[in-house]
């Protein structure tokens, strides 16, 4: 008890210091932003715009797209070939600007993301291929910022932030945001600094010769994004972080809790899946192999911890331990709690950001739905546990409906998967 | 932007904003010398006949039982601990007292128990000129603060005592060096909470100073961007620390008051409530107006001089945050009716240390004297006035701390208790907390050894004595125990029923042995 009292303790006091990480000091937080564009143009980009049976947000997602305000940009829809209502929208799309769009069919026989952004690739006629998910909402100016960040850090890949924005819509929804503000405003930089980064599923963009040299993504990993950082760190790419709540790209949180346990199942058996593989034991850093340990097996110790936490005290509350005992197994509670109290500081920053009105009643909903939230994290880390090792692999999509939008019209119901 | 294989001090300077840099080592050492050094000199003093003045008090000694029936795994107390004091303070005493007590065994408990307060006091010496450093001033002005705290008669006096306030204002500068920090990093607010938290659980009454280390906070982190951040961490590190003592109570049962056992809130309801006040500062025969003397006996110039400074100081930006703690300090001792601790001024004095110091080199700055003669001479005859006022003044305080010797009767009784008396294991004995420990340590039983105190305020110990006072062997009459003879009828009982059996120290305040006539009716 006193031991699992202090492990959780340590445990939870490092997650802790490194999800505030980028607030440490004023400094800091400055070095996290995006530096201001020269307003010069020099890369060209390859948009990839993976699609499945996400006909109702696509095209919104491409208009946007076209937007931009960067010279050089191509945008490459993929969709299956098995999926002709997406294709038909695709193709639509592609016939409102020529030479701009172009629609890559996916032919292999499972469906992935993976997969699809691999078709692609041998088509990307860009210096830098840029991946977004087809219910993104991208910011006009993402690509001048992001331009003159290659230029100016000389990196191979550059990670933007995402954020979802749909805070409202739900009681774990509120908990969902947050995650990413703190992991791409915080922690990512972090992993940046330290040499060890699992990249974000999209607005991540990768120079295309590096991609090709690292044979693009791995079509049987559930979490290629962060598998692809692992195997980019492990061969000394450099990786540029930076956030800034003007360009950020904007996505929608699972409609259900049910999708939400889908997705973060994925993604802890993707890291799961990258961890087995072994690739990030080529790290040349002792502490950045050791951060690679602790990172893709994170997700297991923070939803273990979240449910083991309240257990541990509601035994030392009713079941008459020692004095000292049960005050050490209060220990962990101090990590959980300060990052609890910094998670309203969070959503408050958060708020302030985006624009957002946040009422006293979404406090309320963020403490009381702590620890719901993380019993749906401890349920889904053990469901990916489970999955690995029976051998259930297949790609289990998170349905998007546009609750992050903002024009109603595109609100319409999406088909899942 | 933050950037793979870019060092750390690179992306900070890119960050643009001058600050401390991490890693970089200061070439200058001047400030550590310096303020090394005085703080040397001022242990010395310090160190130096600390066994012989001032008086051993009942207070010190009850510190000192307490940490040692901490360190003995012994509960919190040497006696029921029914949450008077938070025990901070005296657990930390605890992991200091124990080696004088292993070097010094035969010097009177309470003397040897002085030096672990030496290391306390060191500490907040240098965090006095930390502060002052930190708020701005000059290094010169810093060293005048750290030396008015030093040398001090007052304050030679108050520190060389086994004070739980002595902790708790350690730690609650602590906080403020912290919130002070150049760097403004999340952690060191996270950890200016725990700093005070502890501050607080060290003593109580410290809580009144923590609007200073807010106001510290909020003046440095203000127009930087992460300020809400830094008042989320000092939160977070201030109430995760302070409630253990809380949880404390409530995992034994003893949060919220109910019959037959001690608790938290009963503590706090009778500290707040029901605890008689010592009367106005202003009025000269209440117990307020008389300690308020003797504080003046030993020091004026700290406590008029740090009284100005405050008023001042609450003026000047960069001074603000001891100003605060000033200004709550003093309005708290001239609350009418309230109670005021003897050890109360523990707390004020490194404040009003920093407060003069500042106001000083305030006044300096304000006058200019750079190159115009006049302005140097308002100057030199101020410095010249004011040295020849404190000078005379704090000489004749310092040297009697240095020379006199007040614990001789307290020494001499102890050596009798351990040498003289027979069959000590089976006697009982009733003593003042002074004595306790000596007598515990002599080879006396435990539960034989009583605090006069608890005779007739603590149904345990009354009854262990089944036969009243009768079952007490001897007394040692003490100033400390003879104080308040009206509010304890057994102590006076014993008085009255006993025999002088060896008598130390002057005929105004001696220390008896007293045997107790147990034959009389």
């Amino acid at each position: 008890m006193i031991l699992v009292s202090l492990v959780l303790a340590g445990f939870a006091a490092v997650t802790l210091w490194w999800t505030m990480h980028a607030w440490r000091t004023p400094e800091t937080l400055a070095s996290t932003r995006f530096a201001a564009p020269d307003g010069e143009h020099k890369l060209t980009f390859s948009l990839l715009v993976p699609a499945r049976h996400e006909q109702a947000v696509l095209e919104h997602t491409v208009e946007r797209l076209l937007l931009s305000t960067h010279a050089g940009f191509e945008i490459i829809i993929i969709v299956g070939h098995d999926d002709p209502e997406t294709a038909e929208v695709a193709m639509r799309v592609a016939a409102t600007s020529p030479g701009r769009i172009f629609v890559v069919t996916d032919h292999s026989e499972q469906k992935n993301k993976p997969r699809a952004l691999n078709a692609a690739l041998p088509y990307c006629r860009g210096d830098v291929v840029g991946v977004f998910d087809a219910e993104d909402q991208v910011d006009p100016e993402l690509l001048a910022h992001v331009d003159h960040a290659f230029r100016a850090t000389g990196a191979d890949v550059v990670q933007g932030g995402v954020q979802l924005i749909n805070f409202h819509s739900s009681w774990y929804s509120l908990h969902n945001c947050l995650e990413y503000f703190f992991w791409f405003r915080s922690r990512l930089h972090l992993h940046a600094r330290k040499g060890f980064i699992p990249l974000g599923g999209n607005t991540v963009f990768v120079r295309t010769e590096t991609l090709r040299e690292a044979n693009g993504w791995d079509g049987t990993c559930l979490a290629e994004d962060c598998d692809l950082g692992v195997r980019l760190s492990s061969r000394g790419k450099r990786v540029a972080v930076a956030y800034d709540s003007a360009v950020v790209t904007r996505e929608e949180t699972p409609g259900s809790v049910t999708a939400l346990l889908k997705q973060r199942t994925r993604w802890n058996q993707g890291f799961l899946q990258v961890y087995r593989k072994g690739e990030w034991r080529k790290l040349p850093g002792f502490g950045q192999r050791l951060l690679a340990r602790y990172t893709l097996t994170g997700p297991f110790l923070q939803a273990f911890s979240g449910v083991v936490i309240p257990i541990g005290i509601a035994i030392a509350i009713w079941a008459r331990l020692p004095v000292g005992v049960a005050l050490l197994t209060f220990v962990p509670v101090m990590p959980m709690v300060a990052n609890l109290v910094f998670q309203v500081v969070g959503l408050r920053d958060f708020g302030e950001q985006f624009d957002l009105r946040i009422r006293w009643h979404h406090y309320a909903r963020l403490i009381i739905g702590a620890f719901p939230y993380a019993l749906v994290l401890a349920v889904a880390a053990l469901r990916a546990v489970w999955r690995e090792y029976t051998g259930k692999r297949n790609w289990e999509l998170t349905a998007h409906v546009g609750a992050h939008l903002t024009k109603p019209a595109v609100a319409e119901s999406g088909v899942a998967a | 932007m933050t950037v793979l294989d870019r060092p750390e001090v690179a992306v900070e300077r890119a960050g643009g904003t001058a600050g401390a840099l991490p890693g970089v080592p200061k070439k200058n050492r001047t400030d550590l010398y310096l303020a090394g050094g005085l703080t040397a000199l001022c242990l010395v003093l310090l160190a130096w006949n600390i066994t012989g003045f001032p008086m051993a008090s009942d207070d010190e000694g009850t510190y000192l039982a307490q940490a040692w029936a901490v360190a003995h795994g012994k509960g919190l107390a040497h006696y029921t601990y029914w949450y008077d004091h938070p025990p901070l303070a005296w657990i930390q005493l605890a992991g200091l007292s124990w080696l004088p007590a292993l070097v010094f065994p035969t010097l009177l408990s309470v003397a040897g128990g002085r030096l672990a307060m030496l290391p306390v006091e060191a500490v907040t010496l240098l965090l006095v000129y930390v502060i002052c450093k930190r708020l701005g001033m000059r290094r010169w002005a810093a060293a005048l603060g750290l030396l008015t705290f030093g040398l001090s008669p007052l304050a030679l006096t108050m520190n060389r005592q086994i004070y739980l306030d002595s902790f708790a204002v350690m730690w609650m500068l602590a906080a403020l060096t912290l919130a002070l920090s150049p760097r403004r990093h999340l952690w060191h607010y996270a950890a200016a909470g725990g700093a005070a938290a502890i501050a607080v659980l060290s003593k109580e009454t410290m809580v009144i100073t923590l609007p200073a280390v807010l106001v510290a906070m909020w003046q440095k982190a203000a127009r930087s961007t992460t300020r809400p951040w830094a008042f989320g961490a000092f939160a977070s590190g201030l109430a995760l620390v302070g409630i253990f003592y809380p949880l404390y109570a409530l995992l034994r049962g003893e949060l919220f008051p109910g019959d037959g056992h001690v608790s938290l809130i009963g503590a706090w309801q009778f500290q707040l409530m029901s605890r008689s006040g010592s009367g106005s500062v202003f009025d000269e025969a209440s117990g307020s107006g008389a300690l308020i003397d003797s504080w003046l006996y030993y020091d004026s110039v700290i406590l008029f001089g740090g009284l100005a400074a405050t008023a001042v100081a609450l003026f000047v930006r960069k001074l603000r945050a001891p100003g605060v703690a000033g200004l709550v300090l003093a309005l708290v001792a001239i609350r009418p009716g309230g109670y005021l601790p003897a050890m109360y001024v523990v707390q004020v004095l490194p404040f009003f240390a920093i407060l003069i110091a500042g106001v000083t080199e305030f006044g300096v700055d304000k006058l200019r004297p750079a190159r115009v003669w006049w302005r140097w001479t308002i100057l030199g005859v101020a410095v010249v006035t004011a040295l020849g006022f404190v000078v005379p003044h704090w000489y004749v305080g310092d040297r009697r701390a240095l020379v006199a010797n007040d614990n001789a009767p307290y020494q001499e009784a102890a050596d009798y208790l351990r040498t003289r008396l027979p069959d000590r294991a089976g006697t009982t004995l009733v003593v003042d907390d002074v004595l306790w420990l000596d007598a515990v340590r002599a080879g006396y039983t435990r539960d034989n050894v009583i605090w006069f105190y608890k005779l007739d305020l603590d149904t345990a110990v009354a009854a262990r004595l089944a036969n009243g006072w009768r079952d007490v062997d001897y007394i040692v009459s003490t100033p400390a125990l003879r104080q308040d003879p009206n509010s304890l009828p057994t102590v006076a009982k014993l008085l009255t029923n006993s025999t002088v059996v060896a008598s130390f120290g002057p005929g105004s305040g001696p220390v008896e042995i007293r045997r107790v006539d147990k034959e009389n009716p």
